[in-house]
Order: C-alpha cells, then sequence, then structure tokens
C-alpha cells in the first residue's frame, strides 16, 4: 500500500477514535459543563475530519452550529440547573446501568434484528456505479446548498446573540 | 423568479443589521412588505391562475408546482401574522429586532424547504428552520422557554440522525439525492429491506418533526412555552413545512404510499386525532390546549394522506387534495388561535383558563375571531376547517376505511367539546374578578386576526369556486 | 339593466341597517325609513317598465344558484309591495312616532321589502326559501315588538308558519328531486304521478299558509290584537297575500300544470270554500274592530285560492285580480282601524259608535274599502268577485253557493262592523275626537281611490297587470289564448251572476235590519246568527281554541313530552353522565401518560421508528 495513504487511514481512524471518545465522553461524564465540552470537542473532530474528506462547507456547518451554538444552548441551560441533592444522585447512579449500557444493548440488538431482516443481495441501479467520487457527488452541483450554509451560520450567530450574550 | 423568496430575506438580514439606527425601525414594515410579496407571488402560481408555471431557473432547478405555492402562500399569511404578534409583544426593541431577523431565517428556510427537489437540500433548509426556531422559542431566556427548545433540540436531533442515516442509505445505494433518482429506484426495488429501512428512518425523522403521536413529546412544551410571536410562527407553520408538507411530499413524489405506508399514516393518524383531542380536553393552560389540538388535527392531514395509494381513484385524488387544503386551513385557523392567545396573555396577563372568564365583553374583536377560528377548526359549516375535513372523511369512506372515517367524524365532536371549553373559560360567562379592566388588544393584534378571520370566512364561502379551479388540481399527481 | 334586480334586494336592505343603526334618533330613522320606501318605489317602478329577463350567477353544483327573473308577473308584485311599503311608511310617521321600538319597526319593515323583493324576484326554489324564511323572521319580530307580552302571539306565528314552511321545504326537496334543476322557470311537472302530486301538495301547504288559510291561519287574530297597527296593514293583509298567493300561482301555472278537473284542482277548490265559510263565521262574531279584520283577511284569501283552483281562465284571473284587491282594501281597513285607535284609544267595538261626524275622512274610506270587500258594484271587489263566481260556477254549482253564501257573511259582517263603530250613539268619552292627520290620511284616501279605480276601470289593471303576468308563465301562456278569446274586461257579461249577488247583498242589508230590531244596537246585529241553535256551540268552542291547530298542537306536545321525559333522563345519563365520564377518564389516562420526562418522549420516538421499519419490512 502507498506510504501516503497509509498515513492518510491512519490519520482517519485516529480521528475517528478521538470523535467516538468524545462521543462517549459526553454522555459518561457526570458533570454537564464538562459533557457539553466534551460534545464540542467531538465536533471539533468531526469538523477536522470533513475538512480532510474535503467538503470545507460542511465542515464549516458543523463548527457553527453543533460545535457553536449547540454548546451554546447548552450551557445556558445548564447555568439554570440547580446542583443535585444526594438523593437524586442516588437514584441517578441506580438509573445509570439501565440508561448507558441498556440502550446501547437494545439498540445493537434492534439494529441487527434489522440488518437481518434486510441482509439480501440488492438490485443495483444503473448508473450507480457512474460516480465513483462521494465528494464530487456531495459538493459539485450543490449551489443552491451554499445558500443554505449561510443561512444556518446566520441562525448560529443570532443564536449566540440571544442567548449568551449578557445584558448591561 | 422564486429563488428570490430564499435571496430576499437573506439579504433583508443583512442589510437591517447595517449599523444605522433607523434601519431597526424598518424591520416590520420590511416583512410584511416581503409577506404580501410572497402571498401575491404564491397566489401567481396557484393552478387557477397560472397556465404554465415557470420551471427551470439558475439556482434551482425545479419544478414550483401547485403543492408548492400553496405552501408559499400559507407561509407568507402566517409570517404576515406573527410580524404583527412580536411588533405588539416583544418586552424591548432589542429583543423584538433579533426575533425579526430570526423569522426572516426561517422563512427563508420554509421558503426554501418547500421549493427544493433533493433529499440532501430538504434536510438542510429544514435544519434552518429548525435552528432558528429553537432560537426564537428560547429567546426569553425563561426556565420555561429554555426547557421548551431543549426538549425539541434534542428530539430533532433524534429526527435529524434518523433523516441523515435515511439519507446516507439511499444515496450509496442510488448514487444520487435527487427526488427524480430516489424515486425511480424504489419503484424498482422498493420492496428490498435495505431500501424499506431507509425509507422508514426517514418517516420516522418526518413524523417527530410533525409532531405525529407517539413522536410528539417536544411539541406541548415547545409550543406553550415560546414567546407569543415565536409560537405564532412555529404552531402556524414551521412544523406544518417541516414535518407534515415534507412527508406529504415525500409520500407523493419520492416513496410513492404503498400499502405498508398508508397502513402506518392510517394508524399513526388515528392515534394523534383522538389522543391529542382527549390531552387537550384536559388542559387548563390555553396554548398547551392548543398545541395538542395542533396534534390531533395533524392527525387529519395525516389521515387523509393516507388514502393517497386508494385503489379508488377518486377517493385518492380526494384525500390528498382533503390533506393539503387541511394543511393550509390549519395553518390559518392555528395562527389565528395563537395570536388571540397572545391578545389575550398580553391584555389579562394570563394564560390560566381558569383566572379568565367574561373577556368576549371586553375584547369583542378577539373573542368573535375565537369563536369562528375554533368553529373552523372543530367543522363547522361553511367555514374552511368543514370542507377539507369533509374530503378527508369522504375519502376515507370511499376508500373502504369506515372505521377511520367514523373516527374523524367522532373526534371532531371532541374537537368542538374542547374548544366549546376554551371559548366559555376564556370568553364567555360572567367577568372573572380581576379582568374588569381588560382592554381589547391594540392594532397590531387585532389587525392580522382580523385578515386571517376574513380568509377562514372567504374561503369557506368560496368553496364552490375553489374546489374545481384550485383544490383537484393541487391533488398533486 | 341587470343590476336593477340586485338592487331592488339589496337597497332596501341596506337601507333597514341605516335605520337600525339610527333607530335611536327618533324622526331621523323615520326620514330614513321613508327615503327608503321612495326609493323601492322608484327601483319598483323602473323594474316595471324594464324588459324582461334573468340574472344567473353560478353557486355551488347541486342545484343551488342564485338565479333572479323578471317577468311582468314578478314586476307586477314587486311594485304592489313597493307601493304598499310606501304607504305604510308613510302612515306609521304619526301612528309609530311616540311609541316604543319605532326604530326597530322601521328596520324590520325595509327588511321586509328587501326580502319580499327577493322572494318574487328569485327563480330559484331553495333562493325563494331563503327569502321566505326571512320573511318569517321578520314577521316574528314584527309581532314581538308590539304591546308587552306580545312575543307569546309572535311564537305562536312562528311556531305556525314554520311548520308549514317545513312542508314547504320537504317540497322543494320533492320539487327538485323530480324535476331535475331547482330552477322555477324550467321546472315541468305533471300531477299524473304519486311523487310529484306530493311535492305539489306539500308546495301548496307552503303557499296557502303564507296567504293566511286554512289550518295555519289561527296566528293572524292574536297578531291583530297584539302587534303593531301597520304590521298588520303591511304583512297580513298586502305582503303575505301578495307573495302566498304568487307563489300559488307560480306552483299551479309554473311548476306543475294544474287542470280544471284534476283532484289536485278540487282539493284546492274546497280548500278555499272552507277557508272562506270558516274564517268569515268566525269574523261575524267579533266584537274588535282588528280581529274582525284579521278574520276576514283569512276569509279573503279563500277566494284567491278558490279562484285559482278552478284552474280555468276565468278563475285564474279572478284569484289574481282578488290578490292585489284584498291587498288594497285590507290594508285600507287596517289603516282606517289604526286611526280610529289612534284617535279613541280602542277597537272595542263597545266602547266606539257614532264617530263617522268626527272622523268623515276616515269613514269615507272605510265606507269605500268595506263596499270593495262585500263586493258592491262599481268597487274593485265586485269585480274580481265575479270572475271567481264565474269560474266556480263552471266547475260546480257548490263552489258557487259557498262563495256566495261567503259574500252574504261578508256584507253582513261589515254592515255590523260600520253600524257599531261609525253610527249609533256617541258616548261621552269620545267627544273630544279629532280627525287623524294627514300623513295617516293620504295613505288611506290614496288606497281608497285605487279601489274605485280599479273597479271602474278595471280594463286597466287587468290589462296591464294580470293577463301579462299570465304570459310569462310556462302553463299560463295556454289560459292567455283562451283569454283573448272569453269577455272578461269591463262589466260581467253574465247577468245572471250580477243579479245573484245583488240579491245576497240586498239580503245582508235584511239580515242586519232584522238583528238590529231584535238585539236593539249595531253591534248586535249579528246575535241571532252567533246564539243560534247548533251553532253557539260550535262557537263557544272555537272560541276557546278547540279548533286551532296551535293549541291542539301544544296539546298534543304537552302529552308527548310527557312521555319521552323518561327516555330523554336516559339519554341524558348516556350523554352527560357515561359519555362524559369515559371521556374524562381517557383523557385524564392521556395527559398522565405526558409526565413531562424528555427521556420518556425519546422511548416513545424510537419504539414508533421501530414499529415504522418492523411493519414496512413486515408488510412488503
Amino acid at each position: 500500500m502507498d506510504p501516503n495513504l497509509k498515513t492518510e487511514l491512519l490519520a482517519n481512524v485516529i480521528l475517528m477514535a478521538a470523535m467516538l471518545l468524545g462521543g462517549l465522553a459526553t454522555v459518561m461524564l457526570r458533570q454537564l459543563v464538562k459533557a457539553a465540552i466534551a460534545l464540542a470537542f467531538t465536533s471539533v473532530v468531526l469538523c477536522i475530519l470533513m475538512f480532510k474528506l474535503a467538503a470545507p462547507w460542511a465542515a464549516v456547518f458543523e463548527l457553527s452550529v453543533c460545535a457553536g451554538l449547540i454548546t451554546v444552548v447548552f450551557i445556558s441551560a445548564i447555568s439554570l440547573v440547580k446542583p443535585a441533592t444526594e438523593e437524586e444522585r442516588a437514584a441517578h447512579m441506580r438509573f445509570k446501568v439501565r440508561r448507558y449500557f441498556l440502550l446501547p444493548l437494545v439498540l445493537l440488538t434492534v439494529g441487527c434484528g434489522l440488518s437481518y431482516m434486510t441482509v439480501r443481495p440488492l438490485p443495483v441501479v444503473a448508473g450507480a456505479e457512474l460516480i465513483t467520487d462521494m465528494r464530487i457527488l456531495l459538493w459539485g452541483p450543490r449551489a443552491l446548498d451554499l445558500l443554505g450554509q449561510i443561512l444556518v451560520l446566520l441562525a448560529g450567530v443570532w443564536g449566540v446573540v440571544v442567548l449568551f450574550k449578557e445584558e448591561k | 423568479m422564486p429563488s428570490l423568496l430564499v435571496i430576499i430575506p437573506l439579504l433583508a438580514v443583512l442589510l437591517l443589521n447595517l449599523p444605522l439606527n433607523f434601519l431597526r425601525r424598518l424591520a416590520l414594515p420590511a416583512a410584511v412588505l416581503f409577506a404580501v410579496y410572497q402571498a401575491l407571488f404564491a397566489m401567481q402560481l396557484l393552478p387557477a391562475s397560472c397556465t404554465a408555471c415557470p420551471t427551470h431557473e439558475r439556482w434551482f432547478v425545479n419544478v414550483l408546482d401547485p403543492l408548492t405555492s400553496v405552501l408559499l402562500l400559507a407561509i407568507a399569511v402566517v409570517a404576515f401574522a406573527s410580524v404583527f404578534v412580536l411588533h405588539a409583544t416583544a418586552s424591548d426593541e432589542k429583543h423584538g429586532f433579533n426575533a425579526f431577523n430570526l423569522i426572516f431565517l426561517a422563512v427563508a428556510g420554509m421558503n426554501g424547504l418547500v421549493m427544493v427537489r433533493d433529499l440532501f437540500s430538504m434536510y438542510i433548509f429544514l435544519e434552518i428552520a429548525s435552528v432558528a426556531s429553537f432560537i426564537l422559542i428560547a429567546a426569553q431566556r425563561d426556565m420555561g422557554g429554555l426547557e421548551g427548545a431543549f426538549k425539541y433540540l434534542v428530539m430533532s436531533a433524534l429526527a435529524t440522525m434518523m433523516m441523515l442515516a435515511s439519507i446516507a442509505l439511499l444515496l450509496a445505494y442510488c448514487g444520487s439525492t435527487s427526488f427524480m433518482v430516489v424515486a425511480e429506484a424504489l419503484h424498482a426495488h422498493g420492496s428490498h429491506g435495505y431500501l424499506l429501512t431507509a425509507v422508514g428512518l426517514f418517516l420516522g425523522g418526518l413524523l417527530i418533526k410533525s409532531g405525529i403521536m407517539p413522536f410528539h413529546g417536544w411539541l406541548p412544551d415547545a409550543y406553550a412555552a415560546a414567546p407569543a410571536a415565536a409560537s405564532t410562527l412555529i404552531a402556524g407553520i414551521v412544523t406544518k413545512t417541516t414535518g407534515v408538507y415534507a412527508l406529504i411530499r415525500l409520500v407523493l413524489h419520492v416513496f410513492g404510499p404503498s400499502v405498508a405506508v398508508q397502513q402506518l399514516l392510517l394508524i399513526f393518524g388515528a392515534i394523534s386525532v383522538v389522543a391529542g383531542a382527549l390531552a387537550a380536553l384536559g388542559q387548563s393552560d390555553m396554548k398547551r390546549m392548543l398545541a395538542y389540538s395542533s396534534i390531533s388535527q395533524v392527525g387529519y392531514i395525516v389521515m387523509g394522506l393516507g388514502v393517497a395509494g386508494a385503489a379508488n381513484k377518486f377517493a385518492a385524488e380526494l384525500g390528498v387534495a382533503g390533506a393539503i387544503f387541511h394543511l393550509f386551513n390549519h395553518a390559518i385557523f392555528k395562527t389565528l388561535l395563537f395570536v388571540n392567545a397572545a391578545a389575550v396573555e398580553k391584555q389579562a396577563g394570563t394564560r390560566d383558563m381558569n383566572q379568565l372568564g367574561g373577556l368576549a365583553q371586553k375584547m369583542p374583536i378577539t373573542g368573535l375571531t375565537s369563536l369562528l377560528a375554533m368553529f373552523a377548526t372543530a367543522g363547522v359549516p361553511p367555514l374552511a376547517g368543514f370542507w377539507s375535513k369533509l374530503l378527508i372523511i369522504a375519502a376515507l369512506w370511499l376508500a373502504g376505511y369506515h372505521g377511520y372515517a367514523l373516527l374523524g367524524i367522532g373526534a371532531s365532536l371532541l374537537t368542538l367539546a374542547y374548544f366549546l371549553s376554551l371559548q366559555r373559560r376564556v370568553f364567555f360567562g360572567l367577568l372573572r374578578a380581576g379582568c374588569e379592566n381588560v382592554r381589547e388588544a391594540g392594532w397590531a393584534l387585532t389587525v392580522p386576526s382580523l385578515v386571517l378571520a376574513a380568509i377562514l370566512l372567504g374561503v369557506g364561502v368560496a368553496l364552490p369556486w375553489l374546489i374545481g379551479s384550485f383544490l383537484l388540481p393541487v391533488k398533486g399527481f | 339593466m341587470t343590476k336593477l334586480m340586485y338592487f331592488a334586494i339589496l337597497l332596501p336592505a341596506v337601507i333597514s341597517l341605516l335605520a337600525l343603526g339610527t333607530r335611536k334618533l327618533g324622526k331621523v330613522c323615520a326620514a330614513t325609513a321613508l327615503l327608503g320606501a321612495v326609493v323601492n318605489l322608484v327601483v319598483a317602478l323602473k323594474l316595471f317598465l324594464a324588459p324582461a329577463h334573468a340574472v344567473h350567477i353560478p353557486w355551488t353544483s347541486w342545484g343551488l344558484d342564485f338565479t333572479l327573473r323578471l317577468y311582468p308577473f314578478s314586476a307586477f308584485i314587486v311594485l304592489a309591495a313597493a307601493g304598499f311599503a310606501l304607504a305604510i311608511t308613510l302612515y306609521s310617521l304619526p301612528f309609530m312616532a311616540k311609541r316604543e321600538h319605532s326604530g326597530l319597526f322601521y328596520f324590520q319593515l325595509l327588511l321586509s321589502v328587501a326580502f319580499a323583493n327577493g322572494a318574487a324576484l328569485a327563480d330559484n326554489l331553495i333562493l325563494l326559501l331563503f327569502f321566505w324564511e326571512g320573511l318569517l323572521i321578520t314577521l316574528y319580530g314584527l309581532i314581538a315588538i308590539g304591546r308587552p307580552g306580545a312575543w307569546k302571539s309572535a311564537m305562536k306565528a312562528l311556531v305556525l308558519v314554520g311548520v308549514s314552511d317545513v312542508c314547504m321545504m320537504f317540497g322543494i326537496a320533492l320539487a327538485g328531486h323530480y324535476a331535475g334543476t331547482m330552477t322555477i322557470s324550467k321546472m315541468h311537472l305533471v300531477l299524473t304521478q304519486t311523487g310529484p302530486t306530493l311535492a305539489f301538495l306539500f308546495l301548496i301547504v307552503g303557499a296557502t299558509a303564507k296567504a293566511g288559510a286554512l289550518p295555519f291561519h289561527s296566528w293572524i287574530p292574536d297578531a291583530a290584537v297584539d302587534a303593531p297597527l301597520p304590521f298588520m296593514a303591511l304583512m297580513p293583509a298586502a305582503f303575505e297575500k301578495l307573495l302566498g298567493i304568487y307563489f300559488l300561482a307560480r306552483i299551479t301555472l309554473d311548476i306543475f300544470a294544474l287542470t280544471p278537473g284534476s283532484w289536485c284542482s278540487t282539493l284546492l277548490m274546497t280548500l278555499g270554500a272552507i277557508t272562506i265559510l270558516v274564517a268569515v263565521m268566525m269574523a261575524l262574531i267579533q266584537k274588535d274592530y282588528k280581529r274582525l279584520l284579521a278574520y276576514h283577511a283569512i276569509s279573503q284569501v279563500g277566494y284567491m285560492i278558490l279562484g285559482i283552483g278552478t284552474a280555468v281562465p276565468a278563475g285564474i284571473v279572478g284569484g289574481l285580480f282578488h290578490m292585489i284587491n284584498h291587498a288594497m282594501y285590507k290594508s285600507g281597513l287596517f289603516l282606517t282601524g289604526g286611526s280610529v285607535e289612534r284617535q279613541a284609544g280602542t277597537t272595542d267595538l263597545n266602547k266606539l259608535g257614532g264617530i263617522a261626524r268626527l272622523m268623515p275622512v276616515t269613514f269615507i274610506c272605510f265606507f269605500v274599502t268595506a263596499c270593495s270587500i262585500s263586493g258592491v258594484p262599481p268597487f274593485n271587489g265586485f269585480f274580481s268577485k265575479e270572475l271567481i263566481y264565474d269560474g266556480a260556477l263552471e266547475r260546480g254549482g257548490i263552489f258557487y253557493a259557498a262563495a256566495l253564501l261567503g259574500s252574504f257573511l261578508t256584507a253582513a259582517s261589515f254592515l255590523k262592523l260600520g253600524h257599531s263603530a261609525y253610527f249609533g250613539k256617541l258616548s261621552e268619552a269620545n267627544k273630544g275626537i279629532k280627525e287623524a292627520p294627514w300623513a295617516m290620511l293620504l295613505p288611506m284616501l290614496t288606497i281608497a281611490g285605487f279601489c274605485i279605480f280599479f273597479g271602474v276601470f278595471n280594463a286597466v289593471p287587468l290589462h296591464k297587470l294580470i293577463i301579462p303576468a299570465l304570459t310569462g308563465s310556462s302553463f299560463g301562456a295556454a289560459h292567455v289564448e283562451e283569454i283573448a278569446k272569453t269577455h272578461l274586461v269591463g262589466w260581467p257579461v253574465s247577468t245572471l251572476l250580477v243579479v245573484g249577488t245583488l240579491v245576497v247583498l240586498a239580503l245582508a242589508l235584511l239580515n242586519h235590519f232584522i238583528g238590529v230590531k231584535r238585539s236593539g244596537s249595531g253591534i248586535g246585529a249579528a246575535d241571532h246568527i252567533h246564539y243560534a241553535p247548533g251553532l253557539h256551540q260550535a262557537y263557544d268552542a272555537a272560541e276557546k281554541g278547540w279548533f286551532d291547530p296551535y293549541e291542539i298542537g301544544l296539546k298534543l306536545a304537552r302529552a308527548l313530552a310527557a312521555v319521552t321525559w323518561g327516555v330523554d333522563r336516559f339519554i341524558n345519563w348516556v350523554s352527560d353522565s357515561l359519555a362524559v365520564g369515559l371521556t374524562a377518564m381517557f383523557s385524564y389516562i392521556v395527559r398522565a401518560l405526558h409526565n413531562g420526562s424528555l427521556s420518556v418522549y425519546i422511548w416513545w420516538a424510537l419504539a414508533g421508528l421501530v414499529l415504522v421499519i418492523v411493519f414496512l419490512v413486515k408488510v412488503n
């Protein structure tokens, strides 16, 4: 294998692993602020991945909305939250198993079941094989989506303005 | 040029934010002007007046069909009403101005959404409208608003996940996300489990966005907690375009109304119709009651869509026409009700129906238009809502779903019951102590009320003309 | 030109709203009403002179279209209604001036004009029904604003006319079903099958009840006492006769082809004859000026129904001629009653007497109109009655005899009324009575003048109004050819009929003198008939309301109410307790499921998603 490609693949794998870790940290961390920051970290890694996949607009979109805006919304929501009492903490611990281990388990089972149901040789659509590069397909003829990106950016800006800016 | 409907609001937002003070005061006139322009533009495209609709242009490779123009019209009307409400209820100039910008953005997003013919573009515009809505709901930074926005955000994220997964699956298989290509592929190999999973995921996402039971958890909180202008816009049109319109468009033109899809729509529609009405019956917060009523009414639309593939062609056409007509009507009367709820909240200081009463004496316009809107929702002839419900129920009956048709009629009674209870507790009866000093709301709230009420009456009375020239051509086949 | 018909309906309606708006302003409101009546008359005149045409606005695909048709008949009715409306508005200016609710009175008067114009011009049965029901509402309102407690009479009128209107609605539905159209001028049905005949009968009920025929008549005498007097001159005397008989004529000439000798025709004639006799018998014994007139308003309808029911040209022309004549002399009579009421303060015949000298103009008007109604030559009533006699004789002696007997009793009762009110001894209390103001005399004199004019020059109304009206009807045109051959205009041809009438009038005079001699006063002139063996008991029963369909209905309704009470309790329990309880329970369950927890909601959505996908995959 081409060493260049090998490095590239390695980088991608590392980034994806980092992203997954970030996601896991987001759901596992006890402190909400830390969780929100972990989410932002995940988004940033995803954004880098997107840049690497030659989708700069998607990356900007991801960075602005997910890393920026949603973190902002989370943090402002968190700022309104009271610390939990001992009782609530205990209750939280009890349900932790169900929430963080049962949910992935259920999803996994369902996913397996679904894929079992759906696995059948796929008929090939005529013309599908002509498009070899997904990047071209996604970002080539999509002038329209540029407009959408601008709009989302603007929405993000107002999110920050409205939700984050402190009153005098 | 249709893409102006996306570009103008975008430019408007940029222009209004130039650092010149007088520009801020232009926000309301600019919004009203744009709404009127959009309404006129949309009416030009309605089947009655449009022989050869403009089709291709540089930015959007698409076809503007009657369904799109109906939605554009509804968006214009609701945006018109909500900027007035915003003008009347904004706590200070700065908040108001920010919200104006967000409404512009949401409208741009919705306009784009109804015009595109590509799954991924649809997703992007859907997100624009949604993101603007999250912020609008939370804009006051009060506890309720943040809670509502958070719930909407999380459930929307779930929907986003499903839709993106579906798009990814379809893209990997079909090689494109344009409606045409996907529809062809689904037509050819639609029974494959892989594609069905994709379809199911997308449907699930849209059902969350439209607030159909049991995907509706976010809706009552978001509607009830949002500031007045935001709830008017979101209840009136945002969920209708991001959820219901997208559902209609995709079921009719991309996924195809297969037997399974129809069954699903009928079942979920029926659950929403009945459970939404039952839940509304027990509410004491005016806006929360309206929110549950929304769930119930959207159920009707989905049920109408559920006969789109019926063997009886006439029933299928009636059902789709009824669903689209009800979508439009619902946008009008629900907006009217939210405008009036805003008026009551502003003038009386509360939305709790147990603390209100006899307001019709003090607020005659609000009381009367509310009554009209409620009758329209419940389907009292000759108001607009009656005809659309009639079409849907007739379609269900003709297609052989007699049980669903009877259910629809029965739920209409429930609708009337909870709305009469609302009207009695808020507007009729003795004037409640503490409400003596309530006055009629200002022009900024009564003008949209009257305009919307006139549309309701006008559409109802003009139905015989609309049915041939507008309703049946709009069915979208 | 086409807009003219809209004006006839819209202008009075708009001006009526103006009157409503200015109702607190006394004279301004009255002036507005007068203006409305004048404008309406101008429009009616223009319509009358305009050529026949129709306007058609399609509205729904299932028969309900906005179709108006102007042809000589409808123009004639609109013109006549406009004339009466103006005369009565003018009359009301002094009469209503000091009364409560005068503003509401004018408002409803003009609204009635608008509805009447609409009903006359409508060429679609459903549209007609709309205007018809509008008149029912103003009828209720006009009676209800009379003296305190008048709402009872108003309710009676509403129920009776309402019941007949329900019959008419049913008839309209049937007629529309069999004809396949709701447009009157396009309906041509024959009375040989059961269905169309049934439609005919139901429609007849509606039309004759509007005109005031038996058995839906009993509200009129009550209203005469309770309602403001101009109302009586306007609605029961003029508008309802005009519209009821107009619609009857359209039923028998436009929608159905009524042929002489058919049992429907005989039925109509019998209904007419019974109405004449029963009502006139009741009129004879009344001791109140207005009540007596009210019974005559019923009785005279019998002549019109009899005339139109004959289905022969002389009878139809006579019936229609009698309609316009009756509208004139009966509203004239009511107006004299009103001026007596206003000047003397009472209409009780026991308290009146000898006022002819004090109110000479009123008396002259009374004399002319009373002669007209009794059929004295050469007043207008004589000529129309002769035509009806002619038609009745052609169909059977018994109907002629009944009509003649009715004439005898009519003349007798008016001799009694005139004698007891205007002659006899003047009581002390009435010494100060003065003549009524000119605004009241002018309409009365105009109407009396027309009574003479329509009598002496009867060729004018017959040629200009009645016979053209027939030409515009689907089945009437055939009659017109026949009319051209027969001699209907001018002095009656048949000497026998004239002699019969004169003999009857002489007998009535004789009967009056006998009665006066026996009882010693004018008011008792009919007592020997009232207390005749056999009749006495019948009269007592009638006075107690035994024959009043409303009273009978009330009794039946009470009995039915007792029976349904139990059923109602049960249904009430089902709807109030059971259904509400179940609904509340389900509502509680649904609400309890919404506990506000986001994770619960997410679980629901995920479960829904799984359901969707599994269902999609499994069903395919």
